[in-house]
Formats: C-alpha cells, sequence, structure tokens
C-alpha cells in the first residue's frame, strides 16, 4: 500500500479514471464511431454502385450507338432502294410518255396526210369540173354552136384525162 | 522548480481529491464529447473538414486493425476499443506540450513550504490514469477472449491439467499466461506512465535551463514520443485482444 501511495495510485481516482474511460468509450461509440462506420459503409456501397451504374450506362451508351448505326445504315439502304426504285419507274414513265407521244404524233400527222390527200383530190375534181366546163363555153362560143351536152363533156373528159 | 511523481491535488472536494491530471482528464473528456457532437451533427456522405480528417483516422485504424485481425467482423468489434484508447492516450501525451506546462497553477503550502501546484500535467504523467486505461484494456481482453471462444476453453489457457500431455510443463506454462496477464497491467501502465512523465520532466527541466529555443526541438521529440507512445498502448491492446480470441493450440 506503501508503495502504491508513493507512485500516487489513488482508490477513488482511478475509480473516478476507469468511469471517465468508460463514458467517453461509450459516446464516442454512439456519436462517432457508429454514425462513422455507417457513413463510410452507405459512401462504400454508393460509390460502388455509382460505378455500377457508370459502368451500365456505357455498356448501354455503346450498345445504343450500335443501334443507331444499325439504324442509320438501314436507313441508308432502305433510301438507296426507294430512289433506285423511284428512278426505275420515272424512266420507265418517260418511256411510255414518249413512246405515247410519238403515237400520237405520227397519227396526227398521218391524218393530217390523209386530209390533205382528200382536199387535194376534192380541188383537182373541181377544178376538172370548172376546166371542163369553161373548156365547154369555150368551144361553145368558138363553134356558135351547142354540141350535145353529153357527148361534149365525154370529148372533153376524154381530153382532159 | 518541484517534481513531483505524484499527480499534484489543487483541492479537495468532499473528501475527493481534485488533481491536476484529474482536471486535463475532465477537459480531454470535454473536447473529446464535444467534437464527437459537433461531428454527429455535421455528419454527411459528402466529407468535409473535420469529418475528413476524423474519417481518414477512422480508415487508417480500420486497416491496421483488418491487418492483425483478418476479420472485419472482428475488426468492427475491437475498432472502438483501440480507437478510443488511441484517441484519448494521444490527447493526454500531447497535453504536456501546452504552453503553460509546470509554470500556471496555485500557490500552495506544502510541508511547510510554498509550492506551486500546476494545473497542467498531462495525463499520462499520472500512474491512475495509466493503470486505468491498462486495467479496461486487459479486462476486456479476457472478456472478448470469453466471448469469442467460451468461458472454458478460454479458462484452457491458463489451467492445463497436469496429468495430461505435456504435463506439468503444460501446467506451468498455463501459470506463466496467467502471470503474464497480470504483467501486462503493469506493462502497460508503466511504460506509458514512464515515457510521458520523463517527457515532462525534460521539458520542465530544459525550459527552466533555457527558455528560449532549445527546448524546441525536445518539444517535437515529446510529439513523436507522444504519438508513438499511443499507437503502441492500442496496438498492443489490438494484439492482446486477437490473441485472446484465438484458442490455444495444444
Amino acid at each position: 500500500m506503501e508503495l502504491l501511495n508513493n507512485l500516487g495510485i489513488n482508490g477513488k481516482l482511478l475509480l473516478a479514471q476507469i468511469i471517465n474511460f468508460v463514458i467517453l468509450l461509450a459516446v464516442l461509440y454512439k456519436f462517432a464511431y457508429g454514425p462513422v462506420l455507417k457513413m463510410l459503409n452507405d459512401r462504400t456501397k454508393k460509390i460502388e454502385k455509382g460505378l455500377k451504374d457508370a459502368e451500365e450506362a456505357k455498356k448501354k451508351l455503346i450498345e445504343m450507338e450500335k443501334k443507331e448505326k444499325n439504324v442509320l445504315h438501314q436507313a441508308r439502304l432502305e433510301a438507296k432502294d426507294i430512289i433506285e426504285k423511284a428512278e426505275a419507274v420515272s424512266v420507265k414513265d418517260a418511256e411510255r410518255i414518249i413512246a405515247e407521244a410519238k403515237d400520237q404524233s405520227e397519227k396526227m400527222l398521218d391524218q393530217a396526210k390523209r386530209q390533205i390527200e382528200k382536199e387535194k383530190e376534192k380541188i383537182l375534181a373541181e377544178a376538172k369540173s370548172e376546166i371542163a366546163n369553161l373548156v365547154m363555153v369555150a368551144t361553145e362560143k368558138i363553134i356558135g354552136e351547142k354540141l350535145d351536152e353529153n357527148k361534149d363533156r365525154e370529148l372533153i373528159n376524154s381530153v382532159i384525162k | 522548480m518541484e517534481i513531483s511523481l505524484t499527480p499534484e491535488t489543487i483541492t479537495t472536494i468532499a473528501g475527493f481529491p481534485i488533481t491536476n491530471t484529474l482536471l486535463m482528464t475532465l477537459v480531454i473528456s470535454a473536447i473529446i464529447i464535444i467534437a464527437s457532437l459537433v461531428l454527429r451533427k455535421r455528419l454527411s456522405l459528402i466529407p468535409k473538414g473535420f469529418q475528413n480528417i476524423f474519417e481518414y483516422v477512422v480508415e487508417a485504424f480500420l486497416n491496421l486493425i483488418d491487418g492483425v485481425t483478418q476479420d472485419r467482423k472482428q475488426t468492427k468489434k475491437f475498432f472502438p476499443l483501440v480507437m478510443t484508447i488511441f484517441l484519448f492516450v494521444i490527447l493526454s501525451n500531447w497535453i504536456e506540450l501546452w504552453p503553460g506546462l509546470g509554470t500556471i497553477g496555485v500557490n500552495q503550502i506544502r510541508g511547510g513550504r510554498v509550492a506551486l501546484v500546476p494545473f497542467i500535467r498531462s495525463n499520462s504523467a499520472d500512474l491512475n490514469v495509466t493503470l486505468a486505461i491498462a486495467l479496461i484494456s486487459v479486462f476486456a481482453t479476457q472478456f472478448m477472449g470469453i466471448a469469442a471462444i467460451g468461458a472454458v476453453r478460454y479458462s484452457k489457457k491458463f489451467f492445463v491439467n497436469p496429468f495430461h500431455k505435456p504435463y506439468f510443463i503444460g501446467t506451468f506454462v498455463g501459470i506463466l499466461e496467467l502471470i503474464s496477464e497480470i504483467a501486462k497491467i503493469i506493462s502497460f501502465s508503466f511504460r506509458l506512465f514512464g515515457n510521458i512523465f520523463a517527457g515532462e520532466v525534460l521539458l520542465i527541466v530544459m525550459l527552466n535551463l533555457v527558455p528560449y529555443f532549445v527546448p524546441l526541438p525536445f518539444l517535437f521529440l515529446e510529439l513523436f514520443v507522444g504519438f508513438i507512445q499511443a499507437l503502441v498502448f492500442a496496438m498492443l491492446t489490438l494484439v492482446f485482444l486477437k490473441m485472446a480470441t484465438v484458442e490455444a493450440g495444444h
């Protein structure tokens, strides 16, 4: 006991120090370690989740890019197809239209030709009859007398021909 | 200049001696409690300022304990005690670095003459404090050991049947183990007490001999010693805890 006394060890103080330390431990456990450990845990989880999410997002993005590329490619192909088809159709149409126009114009030309022929014949016939009449009148005047009209006409006609 | 091995009593309240180290213990406890309350209030998922520092220390300790236990669950069990010992001891040790060490105090008549009773005296330079922590550490060790492997199996470490292999040698080793548990208390308390008390004496002597500049290197030395002693106390506790939870092999 003398030794303990000399070293300053005092039962009351020792007990006070032990109680103090236990209180400190309890307070730190309740207010510092628990919450901080929980916080550290939460953060770790959150960061892990964030990293995972980021990874997933990246994967998704790559996938989307791939899809986009695919869609674009498809669209381009389709557009090309449509254009080609349209070209083909238009070429066909043009050919058809040209052919029709040619046909029509030929028809019209034909008709015109025929009409001209007809007109020509008609005019010729009219001219012939006119000439015959004129000749008749002239011969009548020259001869002074009238031949048999029918006979005369025959004669003239044969001459004209 | 008067150097006393025992902490000086400032005053006595209802037969309870208020020593300067008890005062310091209360101050440190108040600081730690206020800091932890503030920390609790300001705790956020995105750390800032003080929380950063505390989290850094906590992480460092968790990793250190993990290195010894190799088991996260056990780490969480040991962590509060080890961390608290470290925090309390390091703050206690660093009290001696405060200006006013051994100079600010009240004059008292002791043994017929006037002596200065300083307010500031490192906790760790009081055997009551170091013994208290040592007792807690050693008792916690026994408690953890029993909790981990059961009272019967834990007691087998100390009480070995002399009629089985390795006979009396085993029994003898068991008794040695028992003594070593008591020796732990003594070595824990006297190591810390000795280091910090010596540091304090060194600083007081230096301050009295050459007040300017010369004590500076010693202040740095004591800063380092204070940290090392706190770490040693915490680490030894940790190692003893780990050893207690492992069943004695035969």
